[in-house]
Order: structure tokens, then sequence, then C-alpha cells
């Protein structure tokens, strides 16, 4: 055989191993000494997803420390099948902290890509420095996953944190790009997933974009999951896009919808749910990862537990009585609150308390909005009724009773340097958390001030409100975040119309966030820039403009 | 709570026990300085540091007493600011509970929680006494320090501490001690001026290897505050001044070529936070209103912590300790009630049977709203954030370093005692070396 045709040979393996792992290979929820393995095999033509069809097959799994596989230090089979759609999911042990990885599959000869992963550093460690990507709301109808490519494209980072709405339910035609929700590409199946092989479907429908490839390729992801995972406003117990019964129209029972959107999640994510790996043994997503004494993540589940959220509008003040403080309603459910004060708790030796927060904590005020400005701003976060509350009422402002226990339990505490990364607005943000959002001076010793701050990272590809209002100048937007920052004086940056990705970086000193925007969702090849960032010194609970962003 | 001293019989006062101490010739007093200044020097010890003792490292220990960290600012305290930023700052630091003045500050000295140093809080109630008392007497700690271990290596120490129960609880323990002058009469501290001047003519004319400062204005003057969490304007002053006394200790340092010998550690003993006035909590009438409580409940207010100690049979201890949480977690204003005895309290017997912590915003008099009417308070979790810094010219010093690491006050002593090479005590530290 000659050189060639063993090349040849070679890049026909690989692209065989490629087709047999068509949906790539990820990893996921990194601990000192275990991080999450995935990947997809498609043993047979008939094995495509949510099909049910294809036999049961056997996949090898290698980790090593370098790229060339010459040193394995973990290896395994698992075996998979139709019954959990031919998805592959490992927790690999016995690894060391705060190291690079890489592994790979095999089946039948062929072999995956490979993805390289890392390891958190060890418990009592003292990183220097951590860096994430910081990305929520990709809709692939609405344009190209160009904001993963940027991510795929960096090599600074230690992982990549999603906040949620990972996937969308809708078909073609129902929520695409801009006003007249244009489908850039189409959804499969071709109309909203409700039934389990339509979310099979839909996940291995995002998992072959080449940049998502790419970027979990690269990096160990830390994912939860917001409304769209399931249906727009999900609640614990229904959506407003869930119709519930059987008659025309209707799409049966809500709790079995959500657990079969669960069940395709746990199958097609690199996350564990409820602390395993295994696939059905429970859907309890909050959970932590922790960095050393760096900095702990704390990723809530905000749809799973919460009650419905208010039909009326809010009054309009900072801080509103009514529906929205009845402290009977909540956000996080019993459970997740009292585990989410137990993060905040000092004796976990933890600086920067992450939480991953997948709708915003920042009171947001809307009040003094035109009036005709009321209805776009409501159609970008997707979620205000249709009278125009001055509130956002999916979010914690819909639910300030919990809020308000999060912020006493800070204050009562004097828990320092909390940081809440959020996506789900389409926006980008950097607040700081108000105890008294009317009193508010950002002037005054801050532990009587703020509870800490908040970053918001925009959507992938989702509308904003450029998108909405048509407004191609963004003159519109300009008006509103101006009128937004003046009614609430402690939101310090407010863009509503980039989409793309963020990138966070802590230090002992400070926790820094660079938004990073990109030219058009339609355009395949988009450009990528960088727009700004904000930085929270340490202790300071404020944020402060940077000018340059991290490895600038 | 930072309460002025109770008066006592001059015999018994912290002040007079000192004095006793050189009539009976067990400590002989040094004048020093153009300013009368007075120290005390364990009889036979040598007035200044011998050359011969083995090291030139000079350790230093600022106490900026309740001090918040975001006080710090490049406004405001420019000179504590800029040894901040030098060094190694820690701004996750956390006082210890209770958190309060003395407890913390022997825990800096000896590296160890209250279970072992027998130290809890400022006012405990006293079984053996049956009367509620401040914890102010040498025998109180009942743990060895560093600084009686560095006197024991042969080094020498110093303390200079602005308020009397400190100056009591640390007694004779240092080879050189400041006899405090003058005193403010109804806090009880010296003012920071005076102490200051105190500490440079220690370290000028006596040159201790280990120097422990507290600087009591900040804490006083917050307590003193009545403008509370609107103003702050006398609080603010004090930390203006403060800061300027701790920079002529920095420029004598410098000036005296001590600096690049030195580690300088400047911390708080706990925070500082300020009540609302109506936002007070007087637990005792609602525990003698209770059948099983009544009458048999002692209480230590330490403003923001409530100590309650059962005096009842010990048959019905449980039963007390629980109808005491169930009383005091149903008050407004009540952040949490402990049974003392929780392994992760680390409190000891001292602190009784049931820790009370009130929320942010209020505080704890007893037995009645008269009681405490100083409006700036700590002893409670929202006074737990402290500035910890280490600073000074020693090679051992980080320069411009920020650690994510939890330094607490508990760490000090491992901290010092790390510096001189010392070994640890019997049992170990419970804090951690930070350098």
């Amino acid at each position: 055989m000659t050189v060639a045709g063993t090349a040849d040979a070679t890049a026909s393996q690989r692209a065989a191993g490629h087709r047999a792992f068509r949906h790539g290979v990820a990893s996921g929820d990194p601990l000192p000494r275990a991080v999450v393995i995935w990947t997809r095999v498609t043993p047979t033509a008939a094995s495509t997803p949510g099909s049910g069809h294809g036999p049961r097959v056997r996949v090898h799994w290698e980790v090593a420390t370098d790229e060339r596989f010459r040193h394995v230090v973990r290896r395994g089979s698992f075996a998979t099948g139709p019954e959990r759609d031919h998805t592959v999911k490992v927790d690999v042990t016995g690894l060391d902290p705060a190291r690079w990885y890489h592994y790979r599959f095999r089946w039948d000869g062929h072999t995956s890509r490979a993805g390289r992963t890392r390891t958190a550093p060890a418990a009592d460690a003292t990183p220097d420095h951590l860096r994430f990507g910081v990305v929520s709301c990709a809709n692939l109808q609405a344009g190209w996953f160009s904001a993963y490519r940027g991510l795929a494209a960096r090599d600074d980072l230690h992982a990549v944190v999603h906040l949620g709405d990972y996937l969308y339910e809708y078909g073609p035609g129902q929520y695409g790009y801009g006003p007249d929700n244009e489908d850039i590409r189409k959804h499969q199946p071709a109309h909203e997933m409700v039934s389990l092989a339509d979310y099979r479907q839909r996940h291995a429908q995002y998992k072959t974009d080449p940049d998502l490839q790419d970027a979990h390729a690269k990096y160990p992801w830390i994912v939860t999951w917001d409304d769209h995972e399931v249906a727009n406003d999900t609640w614990k117990h229904g959506a407003e896009n869930h119709t519930p019964g059987h008659g025309d129209g209707g799409e049966g029972s809500f709790k079995a919808r959500r657990a079969r959107a669960h069940r395709a999640y746990d199958e097609w994510m690199p996350a564990r749910l409820d602390g395993s790996v295994r696939i059905g043994d429970g859907s309890r997503l909050f959970r932590r990862l922790r960095f050393g004494t760096l900095a702990e993540l704390s990723m809530l589940d905000l749809r799973t537990h919460r009650s419905k959220q208010v039909d009326s509008p809010a009054p309009p003040a900072p801080w509103p009585d009514g529906e929205v403080s009845d402290p009977t309603r909540t956000i996080t459910g019993e459970q997740q609150l009292d585990w989410l004060e137990g993060s905040l708790r000092r004796h976990r030796g933890v600086q920067w308390k992450l939480i991953g927060n997948p709708v915003m904590i920042a009171p947001v005020n809307f009040g003094d909005l035109p009036d005709e400005l009321v209805n776009p701003v409501n159609d970008v976060t997707g979620l205000l009724p249709a009278n125009g509350a001055p509130y956002n009422v999916d979010q914690w402002d819909g639910y300030t009773a919990d809020r308000r226990r999060v912020f006493d339990f800070i204050r009562n505490h004097q828990v320092k340097d909390t940081v809440f990364i959020t996506g789900d607005i389409h926006s980008g943000w950097a607040a700081e958390l108000p105890y008294d959002a009317s009193t508010y001076t950002g002037q005054g010793p801050s532990e009587d001030e703020t509870a800490g701050v908040e970053f918001v990272c925009t959507s992938v590809t989702s509308n904003n409100l450029k998108d909405i209002t048509g407004d191609p100048t963004g003159a519109t937007s300009t008006a509103v975040e101006e009128t937004i920052k003046a009614n609430n004086r402690h939101i310090k940056y407010l863009d509503f119309d980039a989409h793309g990705f963020s990138v966070l970086d802590l230090t002992p000193q400070r926790a820094q966030m660079d938004w990073f925007i990109i030219s058009d969702r339609a355009d395949r090849d988009a450009t990528i820039t960088w727009t700004t960032s904000y930085a929270a010194p340490a202790g300071s609970g404020r944020v402060v403009s940077v000018d340059h962003p991290v490895g600038a | 709570m930072c309460t002025p001293s109770s008066v006592e019989p001059v015999e018994t006062s912290a002040f007079a026990r000192g004095a006793a101490q050189v009539r009976t010739g067990r400590r002989t007093l040094l004048r020093a300085g153009g300013a009368g200044l007075v120290f005390s020097t364990v009889a036979g010890a040598p007035a200044v540091a011998a050359a011969g003792a083995g090291t030139r490292k000079r350790a230093y220990v600022l106490v900026v007493d309740g001090c918040r960290p975001d006080e710090i600012s490049p406004v405001l305290t420019p000179n504590l600011h800029a040894l901040r930023e030098g060094g190694l700052s820690f701004p996750e630091a956390a006082s210890m509970w209770v958190m309060e003045t003395i407890p913390n500050h022997v825990m800096m000295m000896t590296g160890l929680r209250p279970d072992r140093t027998g130290v809890p809080a400022n006012e405990i109630f006293d079984r053996a006494l049956g009367e509620v008392r401040t914890m102010d007497r040498k025998r109180d700690i009942r743990t060895g320090t560093v600084i009686g271990r560095l006197n024991r290596a042969g080094l020498t120490t110093g303390t200079v501490l602005s308020k009397e129960y400190l100056y009591g609880v640390f007694g004779d323990r240092a080879t050189h001690r400041w006899e405090p002058a003058p005193v403010v009469p109804v806090s009880g501290h010296a003012p920071d001026v005076f102490t200051m001047d105190a500490a440079l003519t220690m370290v000028d004319e006596l040159d201790p290897h280990l120097v422990f400062v507290n600087l009591g204005d900040i804490d006083r003057f917050g307590h003193a505050d009545y403008t509370g969490n609107d103003v702050q304007l006398a609080r603010r002053t004090a930390l203006a001044d403060t800061d300027r006394q701790a920079q002529r200790f920095v420029d004598l340092l410098r000036s005296s070529g001590r600096w690049e010998q030195s580690m300088l550690v400047v911390l708080a003993d706990h925070s500082m936070d300020w009540s609302r006035p109506g936002d007070v909590i007087s637990l005792q009438g609602a525990l003698d209103a209770d059948p099983l409580l009544a009458g048999k409940v002692a209480i230590a207010d330490n403003g923001g912590a409530d100590l309650l100690y059962w005096t009842g049979a010990a048959a019905k201890r449980d039963a007390a300790v629980r109808r005491m949480q169930r009383i005091a977690e149903a008050t407004p204003g009540v952040l949490a009630a402990h049974d003392r005895r929780k392994a992760w309290l680390r409190l000891g017997p001292e602190a009784g049977d049931v820790v009370v912590f009130c929320k942010a915003g209020w505080r704890f008099s007893e037995p009645d709203p008269t009681g405490n009417p100083i409006p700036g308070n700590h002893g409670h979790p929202a006074t737990r954030a402290i500035p910890f810094f280490v600073s000074g010219g020693h090679p051992a010093v980080p320069r411009r370093t920020t650690s994510s690491a939890q330094a607490r006050t508990i760490d000090v002593a491992p901290t010092v005692a790390s510096f001189f090479g010392l070994g640890k005590p019997r049992g170990g530290y419970d804090g951690r070396a930070r350098i």
C-alpha cells in the first residue's frame, strides 16, 4: 500500500468514525478527581435519534493525559442501546485535580473525535485564577452558533457554563430570526417537541451543529436548564406553551411531558442529574461544583419547583407588595432555597460564591418606559403579561419573598463576594444587588447596600430588542437602556441588542466578565468582537467598568 | 458588646491588678519617651531585646478594633489601603464567634478556638460567682499563648492594649506591657493617639520581637455613634485618625531600618453593625414568663449575641435548652438560637447552654430595652467580615498578593509562630499560618 493509500485509508476511517459518532463528544461537571464524558453512537442506519431502533452495543472509552493517547490513564466500556437512545455517559473517576485530559470512544473499529476536558482543582487548592465561558439561549432556528465557535476558538478557558435554553421546543415558523420569525435553519422534528422521540431528535439536531460540537469537545460544560428545554415559561405544574389534556390540540399531562424532556436531557447532556450519570434515577439538577478555595459554582434549577407566574401586573415599586411578594410562592422551592443558603455559608471556605442563575435576580423597574416600548421590551424577555406590567414576573422580580430571603441571608451572615451569573433575558447586564433598590445610592458602605453582583450574558442567537423592534440603528434600544439605568441606579451596564458569549475570569482580587458579540446571526461566518467588560473587586459588592478583556 | 467597663472596686479592676503586680515586685516600672509613658517589664527581663536573641525578625500585630473591610479605602484610610494593596490580603477574612473583642484577641494570640482557650465572649455568666462578668482576668485564658511561647524561646514580647479588659485578660504575659494612660473614663479605653505613642516608644526603646497593639477608637466611636448607619460621622473621623496612627507606626519601622526585617499583621477583631432604634431584642421577660424557665435562666448580653445559662436542675437541662431555643427563635430580630453543645460552635461551657444571634440591624438589650442603649453593635454573624492583611518588608511577606483563603483571627498566632520558626503547641493550632 502506498503512503498516499495509507493516508486515504486513515481519512476514510476517521470519516467512518465520525459517522458512527456523528453527534460529537462532550464532557462536563468537573470535580477534582472525576469528570463526565459523553457521546452518542449510531450503530446502524436505522438507529436514528428517537427512533427506538438499533442494536445494543458496547462502546469503549479511554482517557489520556496527552492528545495522542500515548498515556492512557483510564479506560473502560459502556453498554448502550435504544432504551437510552444510544447515548453513552460515563463518570470517569480516579483522575488528578486541575489537569487537562483527552478522551475518545471506540465502537466496532470506529473511533470518535477526541475531546479535551479538565478536572477541577482540589478542594483546598488556591488557584490564581479560573476562567469560564458563559452562554445561554441558543435558538437554532434564529441563526448560526457563532458564539459557540468563539468559545471553541479560545484556548484559555477552564470550562463553559450554560445557563439554560440550550435548545427550544418550537417548530419551524414559530420562533426564529427577527420580528417575522424567519427560520435560518429549521428545527427537527418539524413541529413542537412534545414526545420523548421529539425531545431526543431535537437534542440530536443541536448536537450536529459543528460549532456546538467544537465547543463541547474543547471544554467541560456545566449546564442547567431554563424553560425551553421543556416548554416556554415552565413552572412546577405547567407551562405557557403547554396545552393540557388529550383533546384537539392537547399535549397530554404536563408532568409526563416534563419527565420526557428531563429524560432526554439526562441522556444527551454531560451532566450529573441527582448526582449520578445513570439515566432515570432522578432529575435534581441543582448542584455545586467547587474550584479550590477560589470559587464554588452553585447551579440552580428555577423551573422544576417554582410556583406559577403571576397573571396580574405588579405595582410600580422596586419592592412591591401583592401577589409577587406572596411568601407562599416560590421560585426555588424550599429544599433548593435551604440548599442555596448552604452554598453561601462561610464555613465552606470559598471566596467567590458563584450562582448559576437561569433568570435575573437584580430588581428591574421598567415603570417609566414609554408605553410604545413596553411591549417590545416584554417581547425580548418574552415573559411579561401583554398589558405591560412594570416587572418581569418570570424572574426573581416575580418571586420577591424568595429573593428577600436570599438577600437577608447574605446580609445576616455578612457573606462576601456573591456573584450571580445569569442568562434567559437575551441581553447583557452588569448590576449590583441592592438590599433596597428604592434607597440605593451606590455610594454608601457596600455591606449595608448590596448583597453582591450579577453578570448576565446575552443570547447565543435568541431574539433581542433590536430584532423585535426592527430598528437597525439600535436607537430605540439605547433609549430603553438609558431609561432603565436611570430608574435603577444599581444597574451599571445594559445591552439589549447584541448576541454572543461572555467570559468570566476570577482571581482573588476580582471577578471580571467580558462580553463578546457577533455581527449577524444569519451569517455563518459572523465576526466576533469584544464589546465591554465589568469587574467586581473582591469584597466590594460593586461593579466597575474595565477597559479591556482578560488576556488582551 | 464592648460596653464600658463596669464600676468595680479599685482592687479588682484590671488596672488595679496591674498596679499590684508592680507593688509586689513581679513587674518593674519603666518610664520611657518624652510624654511620660509608663511600661512595666517582667522582673529580671532585659530592658531591650538582646542582640544575641538569635533573630533580627520583628512581628507586629496591629488590631484596628471593629473596622469593617469595606471601610478601608483610598480616600478614607489611604495608608491602611496602601498597606493592604502592597502586601498579602485576604478579602474573605472572618472573625470567629462570638464576634467580640476579648475572645477574638485571645484567639489571635493563642491560635485556638474558645473551647480550648476558655474565652468565648466578652461577657459570661460566671456560675461560680453567680453573676455576669467581663472576661478580663488573666486566668480566664486557660491555655498558652504565642506570647508565652516566644518568651520561652528567649525572645521578647510587648503588649500595647488600649482597652482595660484586654489589658486585664492578657495580664503580665508579655515581657513589656504598656500601662495605659490616659484612659477615657466612660469607655475604658485609651485614645489611639496615646496608644500609638506608646507603641512607637515601645518599639523604639524596648524593641520587642513581637508587639501586639489594639487601636480602639474605631470600635468605640462606632458604638457611641448615635448617627448610626446614616452618617457615621464620628466613626469616619476615627477611621481617618486611626489610619494616620497606623502610618506613624509604618514610618517608624521604615525610618529606624526595622521595616526590612518586619512582618506587620493588620486586622480587626470583628466588624460592626448598627441597629435601628426600635430593633431591640430582650429575651429575659419572655424566658421568665415560661413556667419551666422562670427565674432559672441567666443571660450574658454580648450585644449581637445573648448567651443563655440554665441555672436549674441538671436533669431538666435538655428540656430547658429546647424551650429556650423555641422562645428565642420566635422572637422578632433573632437570627438563630443554637444549642451551645453543637460541635461546630466550639464555644465551650463558659458560653452557657444556648447561644442566640440577632439579625443584621438588631441588638440585644437585657434585661429590658433600656439595658443596652448603644446602637453600634457586634457579636452576631453580620459582623464576621474583617480586614486582614500581612505587610512589612521581610522577604517572607508576599508582595501585592491577594489570597482566596478564608483567613481568621485564629490564624495570627500560627502565622507569628511560623515567622519565628516556632513549632506547634500541644494539640496543634486551630488556625493556620498564612505566610
